[in-house]
Protein backbone atom coordinates (compact mmCIF):
# COMPACT_ATOMS: atom_id res chain seq x y z
CA UNK A 1 0.00 0.00 0.00
CA UNK A 2 1.80 3.29 0.92
CA UNK A 3 4.81 3.66 -0.58
CA UNK A 4 4.22 1.55 -4.16
CA UNK A 5 3.89 3.94 -7.05
CA UNK A 6 2.66 2.92 -10.28
CA UNK A 7 2.99 6.20 -12.81
CA UNK A 8 4.68 8.89 -13.00
CA UNK A 9 3.96 12.78 -13.24
CA UNK A 10 4.95 14.58 -16.22
CA UNK A 11 7.04 17.60 -15.77
CA UNK A 12 5.90 20.68 -17.42
CA UNK A 13 9.26 21.89 -18.22
CA UNK A 14 11.84 20.14 -19.95
CA UNK A 15 14.19 21.22 -16.96
CA UNK A 16 11.91 20.39 -14.09
CA UNK A 17 12.83 17.18 -11.75
CA UNK A 18 9.92 14.01 -12.53
CA UNK A 19 7.32 13.43 -9.92
CA UNK A 20 6.31 10.08 -9.52
CA UNK A 21 2.94 9.76 -8.25
CA UNK A 22 1.09 7.41 -6.25
CA UNK A 23 -1.78 4.97 -7.86
CA UNK A 24 -5.31 5.72 -6.84
CA UNK A 25 -5.54 2.73 -4.25
CA UNK A 26 -2.16 4.21 -2.38
CA UNK A 27 -3.93 8.14 -2.88
CA UNK A 28 -7.06 6.63 -0.92
CA UNK A 29 -5.25 4.62 1.92
CA UNK A 30 -2.93 7.61 2.63
CA UNK A 31 -5.56 10.20 2.65
CA UNK A 32 -8.36 8.10 4.69
CA UNK A 33 -5.41 7.11 6.89
CA UNK A 34 -3.88 10.71 7.76
CA UNK A 35 -7.06 12.21 7.79
CA UNK A 36 -9.39 9.92 9.95
CA UNK A 37 -6.65 9.31 12.72
CA UNK A 38 -6.89 13.10 13.79
CA UNK A 39 -10.17 15.27 14.42
CA UNK A 40 -9.56 16.79 10.50
CA UNK A 41 -8.30 20.52 10.50
CA UNK A 42 -4.63 21.75 9.79
CA UNK A 43 -3.47 18.70 11.89
CA UNK A 44 -4.04 16.31 9.19
CA UNK A 45 -3.15 19.05 6.40
CA UNK A 46 0.18 18.48 7.86
CA UNK A 47 0.17 14.76 8.00
CA UNK A 48 -0.67 14.80 4.68
CA UNK A 49 2.10 17.40 3.87
CA UNK A 50 4.52 15.10 6.15
CA UNK A 51 3.85 11.37 4.54
CA UNK A 52 3.24 12.73 0.99
CA UNK A 53 6.50 14.98 1.03
CA UNK A 54 8.47 12.35 2.18
CA UNK A 55 7.63 10.32 -1.08
CA UNK A 56 7.93 13.10 -3.64
CA UNK A 57 4.16 13.48 -4.16
CA UNK A 58 3.96 17.15 -3.35
CA UNK A 59 6.14 20.07 -2.45
CA UNK A 60 6.19 22.72 0.37
CA UNK A 61 4.91 24.96 -1.99
CA UNK A 62 2.06 22.70 -3.30
CA UNK A 63 1.13 22.14 0.41
CA UNK A 64 1.03 26.35 1.16
CA UNK A 65 -0.95 26.65 -2.26
CA UNK A 66 -3.59 23.92 -1.30
CA UNK A 67 -3.44 25.36 2.56
CA UNK A 68 -4.55 28.90 1.48
CA UNK A 69 -6.95 27.84 -1.48
CA UNK A 70 -8.77 25.38 0.67
CA UNK A 71 -9.50 28.24 3.16
CA UNK A 72 -11.18 30.19 0.71
CA UNK A 73 -13.20 27.46 -0.51
CA UNK A 74 -16.35 27.32 1.14
CA UNK A 75 -17.25 23.90 3.00
CA UNK A 76 -14.89 22.07 5.21
CA UNK A 77 -11.16 22.77 4.46
CA UNK A 78 -9.53 19.38 4.57
CA UNK A 79 -12.03 17.76 2.19
CA UNK A 80 -11.03 21.17 -0.01
CA UNK A 81 -7.43 20.44 0.72
CA UNK A 82 -7.38 16.88 -0.33
CA UNK A 83 -9.73 17.17 -3.88
CA UNK A 84 -6.80 19.91 -4.46
CA UNK A 85 -4.29 17.28 -3.45
CA UNK A 86 -6.08 14.80 -5.48
CA UNK A 87 -6.89 17.35 -8.33
CA UNK A 88 -2.50 17.92 -8.88
CA UNK A 89 -1.87 14.68 -8.65
CA UNK A 90 -4.36 12.17 -10.80
CA UNK A 91 -7.12 15.03 -11.78
CA UNK A 92 -10.63 14.29 -11.71
CA UNK A 93 -10.19 10.76 -10.52
CA UNK A 94 -7.51 11.29 -7.94
CA UNK A 95 -10.29 14.27 -7.02
CA UNK A 96 -12.77 12.17 -6.84
CA UNK A 97 -10.92 9.28 -4.58
CA UNK A 98 -9.38 12.44 -2.31
CA UNK A 99 -12.45 13.38 -1.45
CA UNK A 100 -14.00 9.79 -0.85
CA UNK A 101 -11.42 8.47 1.15
CA UNK A 102 -11.42 11.51 3.41
CA UNK A 103 -15.05 11.48 3.63
CA UNK A 104 -16.68 8.45 3.85
CA UNK A 105 -14.83 6.47 7.03
CA UNK A 106 -16.11 9.39 9.55
CA UNK A 107 -19.11 9.78 7.78
CA UNK A 108 -19.97 6.30 8.51
CA UNK A 109 -18.88 6.38 11.99
CA UNK A 110 -21.00 9.82 12.65
CA UNK A 111 -24.01 7.86 10.99
CA UNK A 112 -23.67 4.87 13.18
CA UNK A 113 -22.92 6.84 16.40
CA UNK A 114 -26.18 8.87 16.02
CA UNK A 115 -28.20 5.56 15.37
CA UNK A 116 -27.02 4.20 18.85
CA UNK A 117 -27.14 7.55 20.63
CA UNK A 118 -30.64 7.86 19.24
CA UNK A 119 -31.20 4.39 21.46
CA UNK A 120 -29.29 5.00 24.99
CA UNK A 121 -29.09 8.81 25.32
CA UNK A 122 -32.73 8.37 27.56
CA UNK A 123 -30.07 6.87 30.25
CA UNK A 124 -29.05 9.45 33.09
CA UNK A 125 -25.15 8.53 32.55
CA UNK A 126 -25.47 8.65 29.13
CA UNK A 127 -26.51 12.48 29.36
CA UNK A 128 -24.05 13.32 31.91
CA UNK A 129 -21.45 11.75 29.13
CA UNK A 130 -23.03 13.91 26.68
CA UNK A 131 -23.77 17.00 28.89
CA UNK A 132 -19.62 16.87 29.34
CA UNK A 133 -18.85 15.89 25.96
CA UNK A 134 -20.69 18.99 24.79
CA UNK A 135 -18.98 21.57 26.84
CA UNK A 136 -15.54 20.24 25.41
CA UNK A 137 -17.20 20.46 21.65
CA UNK A 138 -18.31 23.84 23.03
CA UNK A 139 -14.57 24.67 23.51
CA UNK A 140 -13.21 23.47 20.44
CA UNK A 141 -15.97 25.56 18.40
CA UNK A 142 -14.73 28.62 20.18
CA UNK A 143 -11.05 27.12 19.32
CA UNK A 144 -12.22 26.93 15.76
CA UNK A 145 -13.68 30.59 15.49
CA UNK A 146 -10.57 32.15 17.14
CA UNK A 147 -8.30 30.16 14.56
CA UNK A 148 -10.52 31.65 11.71
CA UNK A 149 -10.77 35.40 13.09
CA UNK A 150 -7.06 35.37 14.66
CA UNK A 151 -5.46 36.51 11.27
CA UNK A 152 -7.70 39.06 10.84
CA UNK A 153 -7.07 40.91 14.26
CA UNK A 154 -3.27 42.28 13.29
CA UNK A 155 -2.66 46.09 12.71
CA UNK A 156 -4.56 48.05 10.66
CA UNK A 157 -7.16 44.53 9.53
CA UNK A 158 -8.36 44.97 13.31
CA UNK A 159 -10.39 48.38 12.55
CA UNK A 160 -11.57 46.57 9.33
CA UNK A 161 -12.30 43.26 11.67
CA UNK A 162 -14.32 45.45 14.33
CA UNK A 163 -16.11 47.21 11.80
CA UNK A 164 -17.35 43.59 10.03
CA UNK A 165 -18.27 42.15 13.28
CA UNK A 166 -20.07 44.71 14.82
CA UNK A 167 -22.33 44.48 11.85
CA UNK A 168 -22.47 40.94 11.95
CA UNK A 169 -23.46 40.90 15.82
CA UNK A 170 -26.04 43.69 14.98
CA UNK A 171 -27.59 41.49 12.14
CA UNK A 172 -28.04 38.36 14.32
CA UNK A 173 -29.45 40.17 16.92
CA UNK A 174 -31.85 41.59 14.25
CA UNK A 175 -32.26 38.13 13.12
CA UNK A 176 -30.86 38.18 10.18
CA UNK A 177 -30.27 34.63 8.17
CA UNK A 178 -26.86 33.48 8.11
CA UNK A 179 -26.82 33.40 4.39
CA UNK A 180 -27.82 37.50 3.88
CA UNK A 181 -25.54 38.16 6.99
CA UNK A 182 -22.25 37.11 4.89
CA UNK A 183 -23.96 38.33 1.39
CA UNK A 184 -23.74 41.62 3.90
CA UNK A 185 -20.28 41.31 5.03
CA UNK A 186 -18.93 40.38 1.26
CA UNK A 187 -19.90 44.10 0.14
CA UNK A 188 -18.88 45.74 3.43
CA UNK A 189 -15.61 43.92 2.88
CA UNK A 190 -15.74 45.60 -1.16
CA UNK A 191 -16.51 49.18 0.49
CA UNK A 192 -14.02 49.18 2.98
CA UNK A 193 -11.65 47.69 0.56
CA UNK A 194 -9.07 50.20 -0.40
CA UNK A 195 -5.97 49.83 -3.11
CA UNK A 196 -3.75 51.53 -0.65
CA UNK A 197 -4.93 49.27 2.09
CA UNK A 198 -2.30 46.13 3.12
CA UNK A 199 -3.66 42.81 2.51
CA UNK A 200 -3.87 40.59 5.36
CA UNK A 201 -1.10 38.83 3.66
CA UNK A 202 1.01 41.44 4.04
CA UNK A 203 0.00 42.09 7.31
CA UNK A 204 1.12 38.94 8.12
CA UNK A 205 4.55 39.13 7.07
CA UNK B 1 -39.44 16.55 3.71
CA UNK B 2 -37.64 14.82 0.69
CA UNK B 3 -34.26 14.02 0.56
CA UNK B 4 -33.09 16.21 -2.32
CA UNK B 5 -34.94 18.85 -0.07
CA UNK B 6 -32.94 17.97 2.66
CA UNK B 7 -29.75 18.24 0.44
CA UNK B 8 -30.21 21.59 -0.84
CA UNK B 9 -31.20 23.15 2.21
CA UNK B 10 -27.86 21.10 4.10
CA UNK B 11 -26.32 22.15 0.92
CA UNK B 12 -27.05 25.70 1.36
CA UNK B 13 -25.54 25.53 4.91
CA UNK B 14 -22.24 24.02 3.57
CA UNK B 15 -21.54 26.07 0.82
CA UNK B 16 -21.79 29.30 2.83
CA UNK B 17 -19.37 28.41 5.35
CA UNK B 18 -15.73 28.12 5.83
CA UNK B 19 -14.96 26.04 8.12
CA UNK B 20 -16.17 22.73 9.02
CA UNK B 21 -18.03 24.43 12.17
CA UNK B 22 -18.87 27.54 10.33
CA UNK B 23 -22.25 25.91 8.94
CA UNK B 24 -23.42 25.81 12.68
CA UNK B 25 -25.68 28.50 12.51
CA UNK B 26 -27.47 28.09 9.22
CA UNK B 27 -28.15 24.63 10.18
CA UNK B 28 -29.59 25.64 12.80
CA UNK B 29 -32.03 28.35 11.56
CA UNK B 30 -32.98 25.82 8.74
CA UNK B 31 -33.02 22.66 10.76
CA UNK B 32 -34.38 23.90 14.18
CA UNK B 33 -36.27 27.64 13.56
CA UNK B 34 -37.43 27.40 9.99
CA UNK B 35 -38.48 23.54 9.71
CA UNK B 36 -38.26 22.04 12.80
CA UNK B 37 -37.02 19.30 11.64
CA UNK B 38 -34.95 18.57 14.63
CA UNK B 39 -34.43 20.17 18.07
CA UNK B 40 -31.77 22.27 19.75
CA UNK B 41 -30.75 19.02 21.99
CA UNK B 42 -30.40 16.93 18.77
CA UNK B 43 -28.46 19.97 16.85
CA UNK B 44 -25.92 20.07 20.28
CA UNK B 45 -25.70 16.08 20.13
CA UNK B 46 -24.87 15.84 16.32
CA UNK B 47 -22.11 18.62 17.31
CA UNK B 48 -20.65 16.23 20.00
CA UNK B 49 -20.85 13.23 17.84
CA UNK B 50 -19.40 14.94 15.09
CA UNK B 51 -16.56 16.11 17.59
CA UNK B 52 -15.89 12.53 19.21
CA UNK B 53 -15.16 11.10 15.77
CA UNK B 54 -12.19 11.05 13.53
CA UNK B 55 -12.01 12.98 10.64
CA UNK B 56 -13.18 16.18 9.29
CA UNK B 57 -14.83 18.50 11.58
CA UNK B 58 -17.71 18.62 9.30
CA UNK B 59 -18.79 15.74 9.05
CA UNK B 60 -21.55 16.61 11.80
CA UNK B 61 -23.53 17.72 9.43
CA UNK B 62 -24.32 13.69 8.77
CA UNK B 63 -25.33 12.96 12.50
CA UNK B 64 -28.01 16.01 11.34
CA UNK B 65 -29.25 14.27 8.61
CA UNK B 66 -29.22 11.18 10.29
CA UNK B 67 -31.77 12.87 13.19
CA UNK B 68 -33.62 14.70 10.45
CA UNK B 69 -34.16 11.32 8.19
CA UNK B 70 -32.86 8.58 9.02
CA UNK B 71 -29.75 6.45 6.87
CA UNK B 72 -31.41 8.18 3.65
CA UNK B 73 -30.88 11.75 5.60
CA UNK B 74 -27.19 10.59 6.80
CA UNK B 75 -26.49 10.26 2.53
CA UNK B 76 -28.29 13.42 1.99
CA UNK B 77 -25.96 15.28 4.30
CA UNK B 78 -22.70 13.13 3.22
CA UNK B 79 -23.37 14.45 -0.30
CA UNK B 80 -24.26 17.84 0.89
CA UNK B 81 -20.52 18.20 2.80
CA UNK B 82 -18.69 16.69 -0.30
CA UNK B 83 -20.26 18.92 -3.11
CA UNK B 84 -18.79 22.13 -2.21
CA UNK B 85 -15.06 20.61 -1.73
CA UNK B 86 -15.22 20.30 -5.71
CA UNK B 87 -15.45 23.89 -6.30
CA UNK B 88 -11.52 24.29 -4.88
CA UNK B 89 -11.00 22.96 -9.03
CA UNK B 90 -12.53 26.14 -10.68
CA UNK B 91 -11.02 28.21 -7.73
CA UNK B 92 -7.43 26.39 -8.07
CA UNK B 93 -7.29 27.93 -11.18
CA UNK B 94 -9.19 31.44 -11.13
CA UNK B 95 -7.79 32.68 -7.55
CA UNK B 96 -4.10 32.33 -9.37
CA UNK B 97 -5.52 35.19 -11.89
CA UNK B 98 -8.16 37.29 -9.93
CA UNK B 99 -6.89 36.81 -5.90
CA UNK B 100 -4.29 39.81 -6.00
CA UNK B 101 -7.00 42.63 -6.69
CA UNK B 102 -7.93 44.29 -3.42
CA UNK B 103 -11.29 44.37 -3.76
CA UNK B 104 -11.72 40.37 -4.43
CA UNK B 105 -9.54 39.52 -1.71
CA UNK B 106 -11.34 41.90 1.07
CA UNK B 107 -14.74 40.39 0.14
CA UNK B 108 -13.55 36.94 0.50
CA UNK B 109 -11.55 38.19 4.00
CA UNK B 110 -14.94 40.12 5.27
CA UNK B 111 -17.04 36.59 4.65
CA UNK B 112 -14.26 34.49 6.72
CA UNK B 113 -14.30 37.20 9.46
CA UNK B 114 -18.05 36.93 9.56
CA UNK B 115 -18.68 33.36 9.64
CA UNK B 116 -16.18 33.40 12.61
CA UNK B 117 -18.04 35.60 14.24
CA UNK B 118 -21.30 33.74 13.61
CA UNK B 119 -19.81 30.60 15.07
CA UNK B 120 -19.08 32.54 18.20
CA UNK B 121 -22.62 33.64 18.84
CA UNK B 122 -23.61 29.73 17.94
CA UNK B 123 -21.45 29.24 20.92
CA UNK B 124 -23.33 31.07 23.62
CA UNK B 125 -26.68 28.40 22.62
CA UNK B 126 -24.45 25.25 23.38
CA UNK B 127 -23.02 26.74 26.39
CA UNK B 128 -26.54 27.36 27.73
CA UNK B 129 -27.76 24.03 25.97
CA UNK B 130 -24.86 22.21 28.07
CA UNK B 131 -25.99 23.47 31.12
CA UNK B 132 -29.39 22.93 30.81
CA UNK B 133 -28.57 19.15 30.25
CA UNK B 134 -26.13 19.28 33.46
CA UNK B 135 -28.92 21.28 35.46
CA UNK B 136 -31.72 18.45 34.80
CA UNK B 137 -29.65 15.40 35.50
CA UNK B 138 -28.39 16.74 39.00
CA UNK B 139 -30.76 19.06 39.41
Amino acid sequence: MPGTTDNVRKPDTPGQMRFETPSLRTLAWLVCYDVNRTLGGLASMELLRRSLGARGWITDEDHALFVAISRLTPGTNILAYCVALGWQLAHWRGALVSLAAASIPASVIIALLSATLARVDEYPVIRVVIAIALIVATLLVLATAWNLLRPYIKGTNAVRTGIIAVVVVALVLMRVPPVRILLVAAILGVVMASPAAPLVAEVDR
Amino acid sequence: MSVVALYLLLLKATITSFAGMGSLPQVRQDFVVTHALISDEQLSQAVVIGRSAPGPVGAYVVAIGYFADGWPGAVAAWLAMVTPALLVIPLLTLLQRWLHLPRVKAAVDAVVIASAVLLLTSVIRMAMDAFDQLKRVFG
